[in-house]
């Protein structure tokens, strides 16, 4: 019997047949998602502003994000910035932030597994907690408008709770080729 | 002479939690190479601290069939059950906490279901061993997976607990009944005659059937 074990999964081997249409833009709850998740990878991995770019380039997607300055501008589309940019995303661009953050999710995977499991010693995991939630506070104060009820909610510690471990539960499913899939088919949910 | 090449492949789908191992045979009726998956012999998951699973392809499409269309509907942060009542695979939102219960009802009679309990990290190597091996160019078996598509407004309004989402409708309806219950317990006002017919300006009208002079 010959025993073969998995390939490395690869993000742009990910197949394109049988998806959502193409066509379609990205609500604004979508953006709004997109981008807080993204914002979560980031505050997990303190380089996580340049693993993006490198990420990017490394998918194919360097002439569309060279730098981080055209990646913020992008991200800028979600409403809940305090810089935001109007008008939609295009469709390529959501696509290609989609497929980074795949990526980057399926990168962090062990560190994003970490923080949901119920094996680790709830100390521990209290303590990761915190980091994580310490560190993407700073990046919503930053970066989001603080006068949102949504970023509100999302700092509240006990009120935005279940909404960050919504977010990193999410990166978990998303993580690796097949969750692209996923994460696009929900990011469109507003749009149907 | 006759030369027996080893044939039988097994493909193995390791996280840290669970380890998916598919057994079979590449199809070479339908053109496969030697080092595909074209008929699935068996298959078993192995979890860390559980039973180990094993069944037929139409338990792991059963599995696949479940797991998957869970997986995504949490994204959308929607908590449902998914697979039939009656079928080999359930999963749904654990009853007793946060997690999830994956149960199993075994095809051998007498056997009781199995129910297990997973925690969201565990959920989430089930599904990336399953999203390996359905993405695995390897494996050419017709697995049978429906791809994600958004969800319709009305299965989105169902993240919002019931009583969140009757609390305007029913409070709209109770402050209506009770402005109408107040305005009905209001007395009508008295009919006041008018001045111009208290001073003998106006004629009163006239009895139906009198000629007007």
């Amino acid at each position: 019997m010959a025993l073969a074990s998995a390939p490395p999964t690869t993000i742009t081997a990910a197949p394109t047949a049988g998806l959502v249409e193409r066509s379609r833009a990205l609500p604004r709850r979508g953006l709004e998602r997109l981008d807080l998740m993204l914002l979560c990878l980031e505050a997990l991995d303190l380089n996580g502003g340049e693993a993006l770019v490198w990420l990017s380039d490394s998918l194919g997607f360097g002439s569309r994000f060279p730098n981080r300055v055209e990646l913020w501008k992008r991200r800028c589309h979600n409403p809940m910035r305090r810089a935001c940019r109007r008008g939609d995303l295009e469709i390529d661009d959501a696509e290609a932030l989609m497929r980074i953050l795949c990526g980057m999710a399926d990168r962090l995977y062990p560190m994003v597994r970490t923080l949901l499991s119920a094996a680790e010693p709830a100390d521990l995991t209290a303590q990761r907690w915190g980091l994580f939630e310490g560190r993407l506070a700073e990046l919503l104060t930053e970066r989001m408008n603080p006068r949102r009820s949504s970023v509100q909610k999302l700092l509240d510690p006990v009120e935005g709770a279940a909404e960050r471990r919504h977010l990193v539960q999410s990166l978990a499913l998303v993580a690796g080729a097949g969750g692209y899939e996923r994460l696009r088919a929900s990011l469109l949910d507003a749009a149907s | 002479m006759v030369v027996a090449y080893p044939m039988k492949r097994s493909l193995v789908y390791d996280q840290q939690s669970c380890q998916l191992r598919v057994e079979g045979l590449p199809d070479l009726s339908a053109g496969h190479a030697v080092e595909e998956l074209g008929i699935l012999t068996g298959w078993n998951l192995r979890w860390t601290g559980r039973p180990e699973l094993e069944g037929q392809r139409s338990h792991l499409e059963a599995l696949i069939a479940a797991v998957l269309p869970y997986a995504r509907h949490l994204v959308s942060g929607l908590r449902r059950g998914f697979g039939e009542e009656s079928g080999p695979v359930w999963i749904g939102p654990s009853a007793a906490g946060p997690g999830h219960t994956l149960r199993l009802v075994s095809g051998q009679n007498g056997n009781p279901c199995l129910d297990l309990e997973l925690d969201d990290a565990e959920l989430a190597d089930l599904v990336r061993v399953l999203d390996q091996l359905r993405l695995d160019p390897r494996v050419k078996l017709p697995l049978a997976v429906a791809s994600p598509r958004p969800l319709r407004s009305g299965e989105i309004i169902r993240r919002i607990p019931i009583q969140r989402r009757l609390a305007a409708p029913v409070g709209g309806v109770a402050v209506l009944a009770l402005a109408t219950a107040l305005a009905v317990l209001l007395p009508p006002p008295a009919r006041q005659p008018s001045r111009a017919l208290e001073a003998g300006l106006v004629a009163p009208p006239a009895a139906p059937g009198k000629p007007q002079p």
